[in-house]
C-alpha cells in the first residue's frame, strides 16, 4: 500500500518536472523540512526555509483579514521565474517555473 | 477599468508607505488590506531577493477560499485588486 502511494507522488512530480517551463519542483512538510525535491541540496533548502516562512505569514495574513478565510494558494512571480506554491493540511508544494511558459 | 471588470470586489493603491491613497473600498476594510499587503509584499520581496540577489518581486497573487487577491508592486506605489475567484 505504502509503495503504491510513493510510486503515485513519484508519477505526479515526473509530471508536474515535465512541463514545459518547469524548474524544479520542492515538497516540505509542515515543519518546513524538504522531504522532496529536483533541485540541488543548498537550493532546496534555501527554497525551502524562505517560502515557508512566507507561506505562513501569507496565511495568518490571509486569516487575519478574515478569520473564516484560508489560503488555498500562493504565486510569486519575479523577473526571473515564478514560484507556486500549493500548502495542504500537511504539505506544501512549491513548484519553480519560468515564468514566460 | 478593473473596476468594472466581472468579479473585481476592490481596488486599493497603496504608496511606498503602505498608505492608501486610492481606494474603491471603505475606509477600515482599505487601512487592514493596505497594511497587511504592504507588509507581506515586502516579505516577498525580500524573499525573491534572498534567493537570487539580482532578482525581483513583479506580482503576487494570493488565492484563498473566499477570493484572491492580486499585487502589482510598482516602483512607488502598490496595486492592489481583489477578486472572486470564480471569476
Amino acid at each position: 500500500m505504502q509503495s503504491d502511494l510513493i510510486a503515485e507522488v513519484e508519477e505526479t512530480l515526473k509530471r508536474i518536472q515535465s512541463q514545459k517551463g518547469v524548474q524544479g519542483i520542492i515538497i516540505i512538510n509542515a515543519e518546513g523540512i524538504p522531504i522532496k525535491s529536483t533541485l540541488d541540496n543548498s537550493s532546496t533548502v534555501q527554497y525551502a526555509g524562505l517560502l515557508h516562512q512566507l507561506v505562513m505569514k501569507t496565511r495568518s495574513t490571509v486569516r487575519d483579514l478574515d478569520p473564516q478565510n484560508d489560503l488555498t494558494f500562493l504565486r510569486v512571480r519575479s523577473k526571473k521565474n515564478e514560484i507556486m506554491i500549493a500548502p495542504d493540511k500537511d504539505y506544501f508544494l512549491i513548484v519553480i517555473q519560468n515564468p514566460s511558459d | 477599468i478593473i473596476q468594472t471588470h466581472k468579479g473585481v470586489i476592490g481596488i486599493i493603491v497603496v504608496n511606498a508607505e503602505g498608505i492608501p491613497i486610492r481606494t474603491t473600498l471603505d475606509n477600515s476594510t482599505t487601512v487592514q488590506y493596505a497594511a497587511q499587503l504592504h507588509h507581506l509584499t515586502m516579505l516577498s520581496r525580500s524573499a525573491v531577493r534572498e534567493l537570487d540577489p539580482q532578482n525581483d518581486l513583479t506580482f503576487l497573487r494570493i488565492k484563498s477560499k473566499k477570493h484572491e487577491i492580486m499585487v502589482a508592486p510598482e516602483k512607488d506605489y502598490l496595486l492592489v485588486v481583489i477578486q472572486n475567484p470564480s471569476e
